[in-house]
């Protein structure tokens, strides 16, 4: 499946702004299954210094500054993209348990494993805790297949948390999504990887696009999609594979990977400092458009 | 005597009780002296105990007034604490130095490989001889600098080591500081100290000097330029005044002749790094870096950091600009990595390690972590990245219930601890009331890198406990330093301490790389110099008349409202006398007093000079000694009056009479001995527009209206005596007061230094010499403007003009040129601030749009 995305960031500021030094992970990466044909930025005003690269992740990182005088900077990204279909297909009750898959993660010294095992950390935003561990508890019964485990806490935490973009922001701790059992998507794939990690197990944070299909003979709406965010989890004979706890679905070829890292932290679309400017507004709108096969 | 040994014949017990059980740096276990201290011992003997603790005072003195302090974070007074040095020093042997520096090469060359592979091919974690979650816990592996490297072999520039003499005898290192060492200012400072207060001893103990490792430090900032640097410009990156160890950044940034910033006075501009000069902006090469590392870069570090340059790590990446020590290098301080010390020593060098690390369990493995918990009372407790709210726990020192608790907090995160062998360290002999005791002491080292190896300084900072017993040694709970002298087997040449600056440095102080900040605040040590000058001569004659008690019935008295409201217009104390309220303007006493010396009152002279010494101390690297001394003098002021409250006039007298002259130094130093560059400039300038703005005030609050004619004479001679030009004005038109001569001496005549036509041609002339960017634009610059018609309108005004009473008993013309004055200088500061001074508001972080 190929797509076309289109994501424009657009700030407008009170004041004029001096100069802005800016970073973006806007750039959709290369993975096993997606191939980025092409991708751009589009920069308003223009930088007057501007670099790619890669990021201890893999991820490209686009670095720019501006310094002409402005109070509306817009960044556009404009990627298509390929899914190839997935070859696998996954049988939920069958694979490794997962605690030999925890045993093996801290054991192992491969260099996949040793890779992988980086995502079992506490980071930033998502530190294991025994409220996650209890959390998690029910969907870890012993002896069971990790594939299945992992599907089965993405069901719970989509029957258990309310989609609630009001209720929190981005600096609402993981324990107040808890307690209060409400977020989005961002709160719920951290909660996940959280409740992963305290089981010992490494899931990692990943950013990107998702196709909503429009209603039958309704026409897709223009920018009606969104910036989305899922995770991953490390299971050794198959790698990563990716669940979305907003959807409960495991992607197939709507999900369009942008980025990956520990967490939220890791993979900010765009990050900025600026000087001058005084308050401002943000006004974010996604497309994607699916190009058939 | 006392205190002090025969050295035969005496036990040592009677002179120096050990008894701790540790080892002592100065005796043997059986109480005999180590031949290495012999000659201390008996220079010691000859001194006599009570010349060594003057001595001590003297050299606690000289560092006072070279303003070496250290601030205590916490602390409510908020004061710097004075650094404390013990005037023994640790001794150390040649023989035993010799083990101790290569022991100390071979530990920065394992750290150095072991940073360049965390940053770089990560072997050792692949190798299976780190763990990663050693390393990736570690708030200071910064991801965002991996695979960035400097230039040449050593990514690790400057490194220090804690030290202690363990129950083994031999020296451990206790600590690693990887990212901004501190410390090899203050030895430094303590080695001018000791060499001035016990000159003969020093030179016949044939010590090891310092100077050239500072030598070294700078060739090794000159190496890791960026390519094509010629003459690379070194920065000193500094958090600011605020920052515990500030004097030492300013100390060493004057030392090595480089310029002393702060974050905003960088910039990051297409690619490079900048300096905000007032000559405009000038690329800088290599930064010499104070601030934490995760601090240096809001853009890719922490968002929230006002300390640092947005965008600085691009410029590194490409680079541009080389940082030492490099960002993300705090994550070998480490008390962690101890423990796997010696198995990348094996894989590196093929070799154990000749300086033991003190004994280290990371509780990040099972059997480690066991261990820990089982043993926990008797272990030290840290965490492996140390901040500014960890501290090491002491198990011996918790109860049941609070070992129960560390228990669960290790459990939970175990990777996170260490457990460490708490091992009784030796002990120094240092000097307290009466005589020599022995208290645990911590040496820490320095070293810098060079292409051929590291050069360790021969010697240290040396830190003792406070008291006899104490086992922790650390400068935030209060530590005595000492000196360190490495005892050479031959006297060696004498270096001087003083460097001298290259040609090339002499040439950029002088074509203006003064960073705008230190512009600035040399301008506003110019004003508050001269306001809090004002101020007291105001005060002063104010004073003197009420000392007498004059009856506050008389005619005589009332002429002295005037200058009570002279002295809330001068001050902006207002409403004081200016106020609603006649009856404080026949009991001014308190008043008076609190403009003096209440220090939470804007425009106080307290307030005043509290603004001096802070705006003074951040440009601490411009001063002079000399200069400092005096501004040591101030601070001593501000300390001893700050409980005054209603002192007797008299007292109060004398107090303004000292700190005239101090003030008066503070100005003929600056006369005499600073260069007149850029710096000086800005500081005149500020103290001339300051000495205009008290004298127009002055003049409005007293001449605009006509008084009683009797009344007018005792007014000119206060506002004379104010002015200092009372002789002056007698030499000219002898006892006669008469407003007109008055107007002449004061306002118009250009030979007084202190008559307002002065100021004005002055800062006619200093606006020409501003520095400006060369753009070829040939017009008057604003304040060039301003400046010319300030000095014009007063040329061309007329005295009698001036004096006329224009009706209703008023002065106008007298009135409306004050006022015009007043605005045009006004205005000039203005110009002046928003064209060189920093004006820009602090950087935001922009907000980030949410995933749904």
């Amino acid at each position: 499946m190929r797509y076309r995305v289109i994501h424009k960031t657009e700030y407008v500021y009170s004041e004029f702004v001096g100069l802005s030094y800016n970073e973006a992970r806007l750039l959709p990466r290369n993975t096993g299954t997606q191939h980025c044909q092409r991708t751009q930025l589009q920069i308003e005003p223009l930088p007057t210094d501007y670099r790619e690269r890669e990021d201890f992740f893999g991820n490209r990182v686009a670095y720019f500054s501006l310094r002409e005088p402005h109070q509306r900077f817009v960044v556009t990204a404009s990627s298509e993209v390929e899914i190839m279909p997935q070859g696998r297909q996954l049988n939920l009750s069958c694979g490794t348990d997962w605690e030999a898959v925890q045993l093996s993660l801290h054991q192992a010294h491969d260099p996949q494993t040793l890779d992988a095992r980086q995502y079992a950390l506490s980071s930033p935003f998502v530190a294991a805790n025994t409220e996650l561990a209890n959390y998690a508890q029910t969907s870890f019964p012993p002896g069971r297949p990790l594939l299945e485990a992992v599907h089965d806490l993405m069901g719970r935490i989509h029957r258990d948390f309310t989609y609630d973009p009001g209720f929190t922001d981005l600096a609402t701790p993981l324990a107040t999504v808890l307690a209060h059992r409400r977020g989005v998507c961002q709160d719920f794939a951290h909660l996940a990887i959280g409740c992963l990690r305290a089981q010992g197990l490494a899931a990692r944070y990943v950013s990107g696009y998702l196709e909503t299909l429009p209603p039958p003979g309704a026409a897709k709406l223009v920018g009606a999609d969104a910036s989305h965010a899922w995770f991953s989890v490390y299971i050794p004979e198959l790698g990563w594979v990716d669940f979305d706890p907003t959807n409960n679905q495991i992607p197939v070829d709507q999900h369009i990977v942008v980025a990956w890292g520990r967490d939220y932290g890791d993979v900010t679309p765009l990050k900025g400092v600026i000087f001058g400017g005084g308050e401002h507004e943000l006004i974010v709108s996604v497309d994607v458009q699916n190009l058939g096969y | 005597m006392n205190g002090l040994p025969e050295m035969r014949g005496e036990a040592s017990a009677q002179w120096y009780p050990l008894g701790t059980g540790a080892h002592d740096e100065m005796l043997h276990d059986d109480g005999k002296v180590r031949p290495h201290w012999e000659y201390m011992i008996r220079a010691l003997r000859t001194l006599g105990m009570e010349e060594l603790e003057r001595r001590g005072a003297e050299a606690a003195k000289l560092l006072r007034e070279n303003g070496v302090s250290y601030n205590v974070y916490g602390d409510p007074a908020g004061q710097t604490r004075p650094w404390q040095l013990d005037p023994v020093p640790l001794l150390v042997s040649s023989e035993e130095w010799g083990l101790i520096e290569s022991g100390l090469q071979e530990r920065a060359e394992l750290l150095n490989l072991i940073l360049a592979d965390i940053y770089g091919p990560r072997e050792l974690i692949r190798k299976g001889l780190l763990p990663i979650e050693l390393i990736y816990n570690h708030g200071g592996f910064l991801r965002a600098c991996d695979q960035i490297a400097l230039r040449g072999k050593h990514q690790l520039v400057i490194y220090a080591a804690d030290l202690a003499r363990g129950p083994d005898e031999r020296m451990w290192v206790i600590g690693d500081r990887t990212q901004a060492p501190s410390g090899a200012g203050y030895a430094l400072e303590n080695r001018v100290a000791m060499t001035r207060v016990l000159p003969s001893l020093f030179r016949d103990s044939h010590v090891h000097r310092l100077a050239l490792f500072f030598q070294s430090l700078r060739a090794s900032l000159n190496a890791i330029a960026p390519p094509g640097a010629e003459k690379p410009r070194v920065v000193v990156l500094t958090p600011g005044p605020l920052n515990e160890t500030f004097f030492e950044h300013a100390y060493l940034a004057s030392y090595l002749g480089y310029s002393l910033v702060q974050g905003d006075d960088l910039t990051v501009r297409d690619g490079y790094l900048w300096l905000k000069s007032l000559g405009g902006l000038e690329r800088v090469d290599v930064v010499l870096r104070r601030v934490d590392d995760d601090f240096c870069d809001p853009l890719e570090l922490r968002e929230d950091s006002q300390l640092g340059v947005p965008g600085l790590l691009e410029v590194v990446r490409r680079g541009n600009v080389a940082i030492a020590n490099p960002l993300g290098s705090s994550v070998l301080e480490n008390p962690g990595l101890m423990a796997f010390l010696p198995g990348i020593a094996e894989h590196f060098l093929g070799r154990p390690l000749r300086l033991p690390s003190a004994a280290t369990w990371w509780c990040g493995q099972p059997k480690e972590l066991d261990y820990v918990l089982t043993n926990l009372e008797r272990l030290v407790i840290k965490p492996i990245h140390r901040s500014a709210n960890t501290r090491p726990i002491f198990g011996h020192l918790l109860s049941q219930q609070e070992l129960a608790d560390w228990r669960d907090r290790i459990r939970a995160h175990p990777a996170f601890y260490v457990g460490q062998e708490q091992e009784e360290f030796s002990t120094v002999p240092s000097l307290a009331p009466g005589g020599l005791e022995p208290r645990h002491a911590v040496l820490r080292s320095f070293l810098v890198a060079r292409a051929d190896g590291y050069v360790v300084m021969p010697g240290g900072l040396t830190r003792s406990a406070p008291q006899k017993g104490d086992i922790l040694v650390s400068n935030q709970t209060g530590s005595i330093s000492k000196d360190t002298w490495v005892l050479a087997s031959e006297p060696e040449k004498p270096v001087n301490l003083v460097m001298k600056p290259s040609p090339e440095q002499v040439a950029a102080s002088l074509s203006g790389a003064l960073p705008s900040r230190a512009a600035g605040n040399l301008f506003w040590v110019g004003r508050y110099a001269e306001r809090a000058e004002g101020t007291i001569r105001l005060l002063r004659s104010t004073i003197r008349k009420l000392y007498g008690d004059p009856d506050r019935s008389s005619s005589e008295y009332a002429s002295l409202y005037c200058l009570l409201r002279a002295v809330t217009q001068l001050t902006g104390t207002q409403p004081g006398f200016l106020g609603e309220d006649t009856a404080l303007l026949r009991e001014p006493e308190p008043e008076l007093l609190s403009v003096a010396f209440d220090a939470t009152r804007v425009g106080s002279l307290t307030n005043t000079l509290r603004c001096l010494v802070q705006a003074g101390y951040a440009v601490r690297d411009l001063w002079s000694s000399d200069t400092w001394r005096v501004m040591d003098e101030l601070e001593g002021y501000l300390f001893s009056t700050r409980h005054l409250t209603s002192p007797p006039l008299g007292q109060v007298l004398d107090i303004m009479d000292q700190l005239i002259t101090t003030l008066s130094a503070f100005s003929g130093l600056i006369m005499e001995s600073m260069m007149r560059g850029n710096g000086w400039l800005f500081l005149d300038m500020g103290r001339r527009l300051e000495r205009s703005s008290l004298q127009l005030s002055l003049l409005q609050a007293t001449l605009t209206r006509q008084q009683p004619e009797a009344m007018e004479t005792l007014l000119i001679e206060a506002l004379l005596d104010t002015s200092d030009n009372l002789i002056s004005y007698r030499q000219h038109y002898r006892n006669n007061m008469e407003v007109t001569a008055f107007l002449e001496l004061l306002l118009l005549d250009e030979n007084n230094p202190r008559s307002l036509s002065y100021q004005t041609a002055r800062l006619q002339e200093y606006a020409n010499r501003l520095p400006r960017e060369n753009t070829g634009d040939r017009r008057l610059s604003l304040e060039q403007r301003l400046a010319l018609d300030a000095a014009t309108t007063l040329r061309l005004s007329s005295l009698d003009d001036l004096s006329a009473i224009t009706g209703a008993g008023v002065r106008q013309n007298l009135d409306q040129l004050l006022s015009h004055l007043s605005q045009q200088l006004g205005l000039m500061s203005d110009a002046i601030t928003a064209a060189y001074f920093r004006h820009e508001s602090a950087p935001q972080p922009l907000a980030s749009h949410r995933k749904v």
